[in-house]
């Protein structure tokens, strides 16, 4: 390809910028354009809204920017972007519903999931209309998913990278607890991840705490972790990291706290102390960080979007606010190879890629070995640590590197904890 | 040794908390023969009224609290004077308003707080009280043990030291009977549900900073309530007192003994042998037909 996503993007954000028309109203630039739909079908109410309705306000930051610089050409023609949201609440009956509506009455030419039993509802819609959908969790991939593709997030393989960085800067940690939420889609798929990126690195795991989603009180499970004195408390893919590193700070932990997200941690500072949770490593970082303006990086303007993301949404920003977009970045990609909007030509160039464009860099196909179908990309992934209370990646380490040393343990891990593997 | 005497404080102050709400549950069921399944929403709107007026307008948290109990109240009475005296007669309609009311209040704390996250409140009472050296009690969690502590205790002298409080024993008792000494049966509900939301509102505002707050956090306390008031005996205030206790600390040494996955199947598993051993629970009394 001549001109790459970035390029464009990055002329297209700029241009809005200089005009200063990105806050006018879309129709004034492009009129005669067309629309192109793209539903997000995510839980934006209930508990796992964190993780869905943040990410629609980014796609809604991008899709404005790019419509407010004249659209975006796909096979000579120009179009508008319209984000077509639906709130599941992480209900799979609705998401049905949602996928249903989305597919068959707004016409939309992709459908972005969160993930987990939400997707695996969807998939035989998926299949049957032939509509491209993407999930957050590539874990839902299956030999028979065609449609389902992970671009963005490997969850949870990129977690691995956490902990090759925390053993070589911290080569004094030997033991590692690991607590997480006891389900198959998020905390289980982690903690496998942890343990064998634990193995790997020679951190003897003392305990695996896994807990239900009814805690109230989360005082007694650090008790019971930290009797064990482990150096490392890892909290995997927890929905409860505000709780936990509430009681690892009443309780006096002194060790490295490691964790695939640490959401709002400003909360968490305030709930706790800067001094506290400074050193916590996790995945996610905000996106005004300077290292995200590394050549390897596949998201124009970071700083930007951090801005604007943080101006319109000030409390809003989660892991997933420039996952979504990230993803929708990577759809407009494909169709501009493709020359077409249509789902199955956009999954078909997207596919023929053997490079893809990956946020963060070094990304290629994968999921076979693991899940039967290489419709995920791993590539780079930060390794984010908080700085004198704000989050900063420390460095880029290659996810499909450590896979490629490392699968077996992975899979022995994986299905050690009984969990779906090839 | 440690790791016991942490999970017995630990367990006390929960204790507090399930004592707080699940009293209130009774006292409403004994009183209006109503199980109000929202009452767990009426412990999360204390606690969203916390997070509004502490941790997003800055008022003081005691103020917050007194305020968050007020609020509470006033909804608990509506909910009496408008659900529950109307359908008095009819326990099965009773519950079926307190599950309608129950997704209101849901939807309301969607529409105070918004979608996204849960809700955090940064704790008025920083730092941890440290004894010998092993044993941590954060201040905040001390200050809702002694405030848990109070409130019960002013109940218990409320409902045993005062007219007020034998008016509303009697009708727990028997309603008709009550009602035949001349006790008004309108304004002794109004009184039970009053006291029972009022003691929510604690709860919630307790509890908001020191927990994840949102609008599905009632599902959590609405469980353990029932578990508490059938395992003290469905109807007897000090039998959940001390069930609520008896249970915290029941969950809290299985959680740290054998995992939290582990404990609240339990609780439920204990639930069952209490209704099949003694249907009564530890403080309640049969009654003839």
């Amino acid at each position: 390809m001549g001109i790459t996503r970035r390029d464009i993007l990055r002329a297209t954000a700029a241009g809005a910028v200089v005009a200063g028309t990105s806050s006018l109203p879309t129709g004034l630039f492009a009129a005669s354009n067309k629309t192109v739909k793209i539903g997000m079908n995510i839980p934006m109410t209930g508990d796992y809204a964190p993780w869905g309705l943040p990410g629609l306000y980014g796609c809604e930051i991008i899709a404005k920017d790019i419509n407010g610089a004249g659209g975006v050409e796909i096979g000579g023609e120009k179009y508008n972007i319209e984000m077509v949201a639906y709130d599941h609440a992480y209900d799979t009956e609705k998401a049905v519903q949602g996928y249903k509506k989305l597919v068959l009455e707004d016409d939309v030419k992709m459908v972005m999931m969160l993930g987990g039993s939400t997707v695996a509802s969807v998939l035989p819609w998926a299949q049957r209309k032939k509509m491209l959908t993407t999930t957050l969790l590539p874990s839902d991939i299956t030999p028979k998913s065609e449609y389902l593709i992970a671009t963005c997030e490997s969850h949870p393989l990129y977690n691995v990278t956490g902990v090759e960085w925390l053993a070589k800067n911290f080569p004094e940690a030997k033991t590692a607890a690991i607590v997480t939420n006891n389900d198959a889609e998020y905390g289980l798929q982690s903690a496998a991840t942890y343990k064998a990126a634990f193995e790997v690195e020679g951190i003897d795991v003392v305990d695996v705490n896994l807990h239900g989603f009814d805690i109230t009180d989360f005082a007694p499970i650090v008790s019971s972790v930290l009797a064990k004195k482990p150096d490392i408390f890892c909290m995997a893919t927890s929905f409860y990291v505000t709780p936990l590193m509430e009681q690892l700070y009443h309780q006096g932990f002194k060790g490295k706290i490691i964790s695939c997200t640490l959401d709002y941690y400003d909360e968490i500072i305030a709930k706790t102390s800067k001094e506290f949770v400074n050193g916590t490593i996790f995945q996610f970082p905000d996106f005004d960080d300077p290292a995200l303006n590394d050549k390897g990086v596949n998201f124009p303007d970071p700083g930007g979007f951090d801005a604007k993301f943080r101006k319109d949404h000030p409390n809003d920003w989660s892991a997933v606010s420039w996952e979504y977009p990230a993803i929708l970045l990577n759809w407009i990609e494909g169709a501009k190879a493709a020359g077409s909007v249509e789902p199955t030509d956009v999954l078909k160039s997207l596919k023929y890629t053997i490079n893809p464009a990956f946020v963060f860099g070094g990304g290629k196909w994968w999921g076979s070995q693991l899940w039967g179908r290489d419709n995920s990309v791993v590539g780079r992934w930060p390794v984010v640590v908080v700085e004198n209370g704000k989050a900063r990646i420390q460095e880029y380490r290659s996810v499909s590197d450590w896979l490629a040393k490392n699968k077996d343990v992975l899979i022995k891990h994986m299905k050690e904890l009984g969990l779906r593997t090839v | 040794m440690e790791l016991i005497l942490q999970s017995i404080v630990n367990g006390l102050i929960q204790g507090g908390f399930f004592a707080l709400f699940a009293v209130g549950l009774v006292l409403i069921f004994g009183v209006m023969s109503v199980v109000n399944f929202a009452h767990g929403e009426l412990v999360m709107i204390g606690a969203y009224t916390i997070w509004l007026l502490h941790a997003q307008n800055g008022l003081a948290f005691i103020p917050a609290i007194g305020v968050a109990i007020i609020v509470v109240t006033i909804i608990g009475l509506l909910m009496e004077r408008f659900l529950f005296r109307p359908t008095r007669d009819d326990p099965l309609a009773g519950l079926i308003c307190s599950i309608g009311v129950l997704f209101i209040l849901q939807v309301v704390a969607t529409l105070i707080g918004g979608d996204g996250p849960s809700k955090q409140v940064p704790p008025p009472f920083h730092g941890t009280m440290v004894v010998f050296d092993s044993l941590r009690i954060p201040y905040q969690r001390i200050f809702s043990l002694v405030v848990s502590i109070v409130a019960l205790s002013t109940l218990w002298y409320f409902l045993t030291r005062t007219k007020l409080g034998w008016a509303l024993r009697a009708v727990a008792l028997d309603r008709e009977a009550a009602a035949l000494q001349g006790i008004n049966i309108n304004r002794i509900s109004m009184i039970a549900i009053g006291v029972g939301g009022a003691l929510a509102g604690l709860a919630g505002a307790l509890m908001a900073p020191l927990t994840n707050i949102n609008p599905h956090m009632g599902h959590n306390v609405i469980i353990t309530a029932f578990i508490v008031t059938i395992v003290g005996g469905v109807g007897s205030l000090s039998g959940a007192v001390i069930a609520a206790v008896l249970y915290a600390l029941f969950h809290t040494f299985v959680t740290v003994y054998f995992g939290g996955t582990l404990a609240t199947i339990c609780g439920l598993i204990l639930m069952v042998v209490v209704l099949i051993v003694k249907p009564t629970g530890i403080m309640g009394v049969r009654v003839s037909e």
